[in-house]
C-alpha cells in the first residue's frame, strides 16, 4: 500500500533519480557500439554466404529474437559464471553491469545484423557493378557506394532499435544495477510513495526519448537529401 | 587494339557464348546486333569481366587476360581500359551528378580533385547536362540520368566505351537526345562497343556492325552491306522483323 499521493514528490524526485540516468545511458552506449560490432560481425556470414558460421548466426538471432530481454538478461547472469566456472574461471564476483552490458550487446547485436543485412541488400546491384565497371576494389566499393547508401536504409531501424534499447535498460536493476530504475525502486522502499517514483521516472525516459528523437529526425533528414523531391512522401 | 578469341560462357548448362572472335580496332563504333538471349550483353560484360568467361583470352590494348589464369591484378587493370554505359544508368544515387562523374577521376586513377572537378564538367557540358551538376540523379530524367552515365565514362577517357543497350530503359521521347549525344562522340574517335536495339542508328553511327545469334557471330560487316543486303539467313530475318521499312532491300 502506498501513502496518499503527493505531486510535489514529482518533482523532487526528479533530481535524485537523473543523477542515475549516466549508468542508463552508459548501458546505452556501450551495448549500441558493441552490438554494432556484433551486428557488422554476424552480418557478414550471411551476406556472404559462408556455410557453417552462416547457420550459428541464424540461429543466434533467431534465439535473441524470440526470447524476452528480460530472460537474455538471466541467462546471462546465471549462466555466463556457470559456463565459465567450468575453465576455472570465476566472475562470481563481476559487477552486475557488465553482465546487463554483455546481455544488451548480444541483442542489439542480433537485431542489427538482420537491419544490416537487409540495408546492404537493399541498394541495387548495379551500382556494385558500376563501381567495378570503373576499376574500384571492393573494398572501395563497399566504403564509397554501399555503405553510405546503406546507412540511409538502415537508420530508421537503428533508430528504432536505440530507443527500445533505452526502455529496456529499465530492467536492469532486476540484477542489482544502481541505475535509474534501480534508484527508483530504493526510493519506493523508503518512502512508499511508488506512483511518484513512476511519473517521475516515466517522465525523465520521455525527455529522454524526445532528445533521442529529435536527433534521428535531423541525421534522417541529411540521409535522404538524395532521394529526389518526393523524399518526404516516401 | 581489341581482341577476342574464343570466348566462351555458361550459366549453369545454358551456353550463352559458344566461342566468339572478335578484333576491334582503334576509333572503331561497332554495333552488337542480334535478337534478345543472343548473347551480346554477356559478351560486353564479359569485356568488363562483370562476366567471368569460362574460356577465351580478351586483349584490350596493352592488358591481355586468359580466363584459364586470371588474377585480380589483371581483372582491375583489365576494367581501367574500360568503361561502360549501363542498360538501367547504375549512377550513384547519393553522389551528385559532379561526383558520379568525379567518383573514378579521384578514387581509381587518383586525379587530384580539382582537375578531376574540371574534367567532369568538361564532360558534363560534352553531354548537356552542366546546368545539372548540383542534381542528384534520382532528380534526373531518364535520359539525364543515362547522360551522366555516359559523361561518367568518358571522363576515365578509356581505350573503349561499352555501351550496354543504353536506350533500353529510356521513355521513347527520351531516347533521342541519349542517341544524340552518343553520335556526338562516336565523331570524336573514341572506340565504341554499342549493343542496341535501334537499327537505324547503329547503321548511322558504327563503321562496322557485328550480328549475333545463339552465342554465336553470324555476320559482321560495314553497316551497308549488313543492312542492304545480309548474306546469312538469320540475320535476313532478324532485320526484316526489326526494321520493316527496309524490306525491299533484303
Amino acid at each position: 500500500m502506498g501513502k496518499v499521493f503527493d505531486p510535489s514528490l514529482i518533482i523532487e524526485f526528479i533530481p535524485t533519480l537523473v543523477k542515475y540516468l549516466g549508468v542508463t545511458l552508459e548501458i546505452l552506449v556501450a551495448s549500441i557500439i558493441l552490438g554494432t560490432i556484433i551486428g557488422i560481425a554476424a552480418a557478414i556470414p550471411k551476406l556472404f554466404h559462408i556455410p557453417i558460421l552462416k547457420q550459428i548466426v541464424t540461429l543466434y538471432i533467431s534465439f535473441i529474437r524470440g526470447t524476452p530481454i528480460i530472460i537474455q538478461l538471466f541467462l546471462v547472469f546465471y549462466g555466463l559464471p556457470a559456463v565459465l566456472s567450468l575453465i576455472n574461471i570465476d566472475i562470481t564476483r563481476m559487477d552486475a553491469l557488465i553482465f546487463v552490458i554483455i546481455t544488451y550487446s548480444l541483442s542489439n547485436g542480433a537485431i542489427f545484423a538482420e537491419i544490416f543485412r537487409g540495408a546492404i541488400s537493399a541498394v541495387e546491384f548495379g551500382q556494385t557493378e558500376a563501381a567495378y565497371s570503373i576499376g574500384m576494389t571492393p573494398f572501395q566499393n563497399f566504403t564509397r557506394i554501399i555503405f553510405p547508401q546503406a546507412i540511409r536504409v538502415a537508420f530508421p531501424n537503428i533508430a528504432n532499435t536505440v530507443i527500445g534499447s533505452l526502455k529496456d535498460t529499465s530492467l536492469a536493476f532486476t540484477i542489482g544495477v544502481m541505475d535509474m530504475m534501480g534508484r527508483g525502486e530504493t526510493i519506493i522502499a523508503a518512502t512508499a510513495h511508488a506512483l511518484e517514483v513512476y511519473i517521475a521516472l516515466s517522465v525523465i525516459y520521455y525527455v529522454v526519448v524526445l532528445i533521442l528523437e529529435k536527433g534521428f529526425k535531423v541525421f534522417e533528414k541529411y540521409t535522404n537529401r538524395y532521394q529526389g523531391t518526393d523524399a518526404s512522401v516516401a | 587494339m581489341i581482341s577476342i578469341s574464343n570466348l566462351h560462357k555458361k550459366f549453369g548448362k545454358n551456353e550463352v557464348l559458344k566461342g566468339i572472335n572478335i578484333q576491334v580496332d582503334k576509333g572503331d563504333v561497332i554495333s552488337i546486333l542480334g535478337p534478345s538471349g543472343s548473347g551480346k550483353t554477356t559478351l560486353l560484360r564479359c569485356l568488363n569481366y562483370l562476366e567471368r568467361p569460362d574460356e577465351g583470352i580478351i586483349t584490350i590494348d596493352n592488358v591481355t587476360i586468359d580466363s584459364k589464369k586470371v588474377h585480380k591484378k589483371d581483372i582491375y587493370h583489365l576494367r581501367k581500359k574500360s568503361a561502360m554505359v549501363f542498360q538501367s544508368y547504375n549512377l550513384f544515387q547519393h553522389k551528385t551528378v559532379l561526383q558520379n562523374v568525379m567518383e573514378g577521376l579521384v578514387v581509381v586513377q587518383k586525379v587530384n580533385v580539382k582537375e578531376a572537378r574540371e574534367i567532369a564538367l568538361e564532360m558534363l557540358k560534352k553531354v548537356g547536362l552542366e546546368q545539372k551538376v548540383d542534381a542528384y540523379p534520382l532528380q534526373l530524367s531518364g535520359g539525364q540520368q543515362q547522360r551522366v552515365g555516359i559523361a561518367r565514362a568518358l571522363a576515365l577517357n578509356p581505350e573503349v566505351i561499352l555501351f550496354d543497350e543504353p536506350t533500353s530503359a529510356l521513355d521513347p521521347e527520351l531516347v533521342g537526345e541519349v542517341l544524340d549525344v552518343i553520335r556526338k562522340i562516336s565523331r570524336e574517335g573514341i572506340t565504341m562497343i554499342i549493343v542496341t536495339h535501334e537499327m537505324n542508328f547503329a547503321r548511322e553511327v558504327s563503321n562496322r556492325v557485328i550480328f549475333m545469334d545463339g552465342g554465336v557471330v553470324v555476320e559482321e560487316g560495314v553497316p551497308n552491306d549488313i543492312f542492304r543486303t545480309p548474306k546469312e539467313d538469320r540475320t535476313k530475318q532478324f532485320l526484316k522483323r526489326m526494321t520493316p521499312e527496309l524490306e525491299y532491300s533484303i
